[in-house]
């Protein structure tokens, strides 16, 4: 079960760079590892520096891909990113978050691939 | 980038500037307001992102910060939505002419861009010069209600896209023409006359001589005796209404919400009738978030409170303070405020608990104990702010079958009308207006009484248990009917007819 888990993140992943890539996303870095986790995909677009978290699914069972990012894990991904950006004295330039969510066949063929542009947002409150 | 637009927030009935300045840069997307926002504020946050993309606009994907300025007073209410947004675009980059420091804007957005009227658009209207601002953009359905007031220019929008498009020049907004006059001799008129009431002739004759003067009025009759109707017709017989008094009004009645898109000046003088089970709070304003009572409704107008004894004893107490300065000052932790109240009282109640005492035909069942009792509820500080008492006695058959109509409004008010310049002239500069605030001292100034009318007073405080407290209401009143006789000096008779409003005084029961 883990393994095939593992088999399915890493399938998306490649999947989500390419598509992106296509839509004219940079990517400049992927599976960066830091103190809170993993950055999926590191990829620039225009002026933005846009952080990718890929969540890959190959069954619609538990919904769709990408209602699996919890508030939780939100305030993960932001924690990594800025993580990132700090490291490089870049907090306060142009960056966002965008989720692609991948869904595979079970023989690991891309059935649908979509992004979602700044899917995390900072509430405030 | 950081962005002004300016509109404006409502503290009590005025208008007070607030500036939305908004900053667009990096870091994680978000939308944030500061500033002491209320809820509605806060969730307007998904209105203005939302109206904004279907207005055809992208919503940047930037760290947006929006302050509303002054940052320590409390903002509230829906009506921020379209400076919020206008300010947004406005750092984005979108509006060509980014000085908009001639302008106020008002309105609420619906998620497809289209704007919702707001409460309080004339009162914004009325402080907008204080603000030193000569244009006010705000939605359609207020902009009648703020074209009245002058020297501004209004421009009725309805979406999120016009008014952007209209700052771009892009297209011409048709500013609503001012139409004061017109619109204020339209709602002045009543749809009641007191020709419409039948004999009472003594209390009619009472309710002129109150508003001659200004005296707040008390009706004691039994049930069924026209206490209502008599009450209803008073503002009849007011001076219509000025532009001035107009405004006032409706500036409360705007923050009220009560202002209709069909009528927005408020030209005929309110009159408000509260249930007796009404709250102090509700009476005389407040709340968490305050809203004017019904003391302030009736600004300029009557206010009716039948069944008097059964209000509550708190919300008649809370009525004293307002009465005496013509306002009613409300505090809360984080501010205070002031609301007008320039209102005549007028108060009806049942002579006893049954409502036959004086009832020549029905009797009474009531122990002279409960009468005691019902009229004690009615406190001594609030009947002495009353000047004048009047009986309604039950009407008898040949009034009810008569076919003859009593004398118009019109006629009446054209005779108080003229006791009220008598009395500006006799008290120019001396801050009263009318009789009903003439106090101890000033009243031996202007009451000024010939020799048998002295005589006659000296007698009723004798031979009548009369109070030294009913002496000055009775000389007040004695004024107004000298006035409305055109004499500058009190004589016997004024005197007389003004004993004659005194019959709570004159222990007859209870």
């Amino acid at each position: 079960m883990g393994r095939e888990n593992k088999d399915i993140g890493q399938s998306g992943e490649k999947a989500a760079a390419e598509f992106l890539k296509r839509k004219g996303y940079k990517i400049v870095g992927s599976n960066l590892r830091t103190p809170f986790g993993e950055l999926d995909l590191i990829a620039r677009q225009g002026k933005y520096l846009v952080f990718v978290e890929v969540k890959s699914r190959s069954t619609d069972s538990l919904g769709p891909p990408s209602l699996s990012v919890t508030w939780r894990k939100k305030e993960r991904i932001v924690r990594n990113a800025l993580w990132y950006l700090a490291g490089r004295g870049r907090a306060h330039s142009y960056w966002r978050i965008d989720v692609v969510s991948v869904k595979l066949s079970a023989s690991r063929e891309v059935e649908r691939i979509e992004v979602i542009e700044n899917a995390v947002e900072d509430d405030g409150y | 980038m950081i962005a002004k637009v300016y509109s404006s927030s409502i503290v009590g009935v005025e208008a007070r500037e607030v500036t939305v300045e908004t900053d667009i840069g990096g870091g994680l997307p978000g939308f944030n307001i500061v500033g002491l926002p209320d809820t509605a504020i806060k969730e307007s946050r998904d209105r203005i992102r939302t109206a904004i993309r279907n207005s055809g606009f992208s919503f940047p994907a930037k760290k947006i910060t929006t302050n509303l300025a002054p940052a320590d007073a409390r903002k509230e209410g829906a009506s921020f939505d379209l400076p919020v947004a206008l300010s947004v675009l406005s750092a984005e980059g979108i509006l060509e002419y980014p000085d908009l420091s001639d302008y106020i804007f008002c309105g609420e957005l619906s998620l497809d861009g289209r704007l919702k009227p707001v409460r309080g658009a004339l009162p914004i209207a009325i402080g907008l010069t204080n603000m030193r601002k000569n244009k006010f953009i705000l939605p359609k359905e207020n902009a009648k209600e703020a074209a009245t007031v002058k020297g501004i220019a209004v421009y009725p929008a309805e979406t999120l896209k016009e008014v952007v498009d209209f700052l771009n020049k892009k297209i011409d907004l048709k500013a609503q023409a001012p139409n004061t006059e017109s619109i204020l001799k339209r709602n002045s008129k009543y749809k009641i006359d007191f020709s419409d009431v039948k004999g009472q002739e003594h209390v009619k004759r009472g309710l002129e001589v109150a508003a001659a003067g200004g005296h707040n009025i008390l009706l004691i009759g039994p049930p069924g005796s026209g206490k209502s109707m008599l009450a209803k017709r008073l503002p009849t017989i007011l001076s219509e209404m000025t532009i001035e008094e107009s405004l006032e009004t409706s500036k409360i009645h705007s923050v009220a919400g009560l202002l209709l898109p069909n009528k927005v000046l408020v030209g005929t003088r309110p009159f408000r009738s509260p249930h007796h089970t009404i709250s102090d709070a509700a009476l005389v304003g407040g709340g968490t978030n305050p809203s004017p009572g019904e003391i302030s409704l009736a600004h300029n107008g009557v206010l009716f409170l039948d069944e008097l004894p059964e209000f509550k004893r708190n919300a008649l107490e809370v009525l004293r303070q307002p009465m005496e300065e013509g306002s009613v000052t409300i505090s809360r932790v984080a501010n205070t405020l002031t609301y007008p109240a320039k209102f005549m009282l007028v108060a009806a109640m049942n002579p006893c608990p049954c409502g036959y005492f004086t009832d020549p035909k029905r009797e009474c069942h009531c122990s002279p104990i409960q009468i005691q009792h019902y009229l004690s509820k009615v406190s001594g500080p609030l009947l002495d702010r009353i000047d004048i008492h009047l009986e309604v006695p039950r009407l008898k058959l040949e009034h009810l079958t008569d076919k003859r109509r009593g004398e118009p409004s019109e006629e009446i008010r054209k005779r108080v009308d003229k006791a009220r310049v008598w009395q500006k002239e006799r008290y120019a500069n001396t801050g009263v207006f009318f009789n009903a605030r003439l106090e101890s001292k000033e009243l031996e100034k202007y009451c000024l009484l010939d020799k048998e009318s002295e005589e006659l007073l000296k007698l009723a405080i004798l031979e009548l248990g009369i109070s030294a407290r009913a002496y000055d209401k009775i000389l007040r009143v004695s004024r107004t009917i000298a006035d409305l006789d055109g004499k500058e000096t009190i004589e016997a008779h004024h005197i007389s007819e003004a004993i004659s409003y005194r019959s709570l005084d004159r222990n007859l029961w209870g």
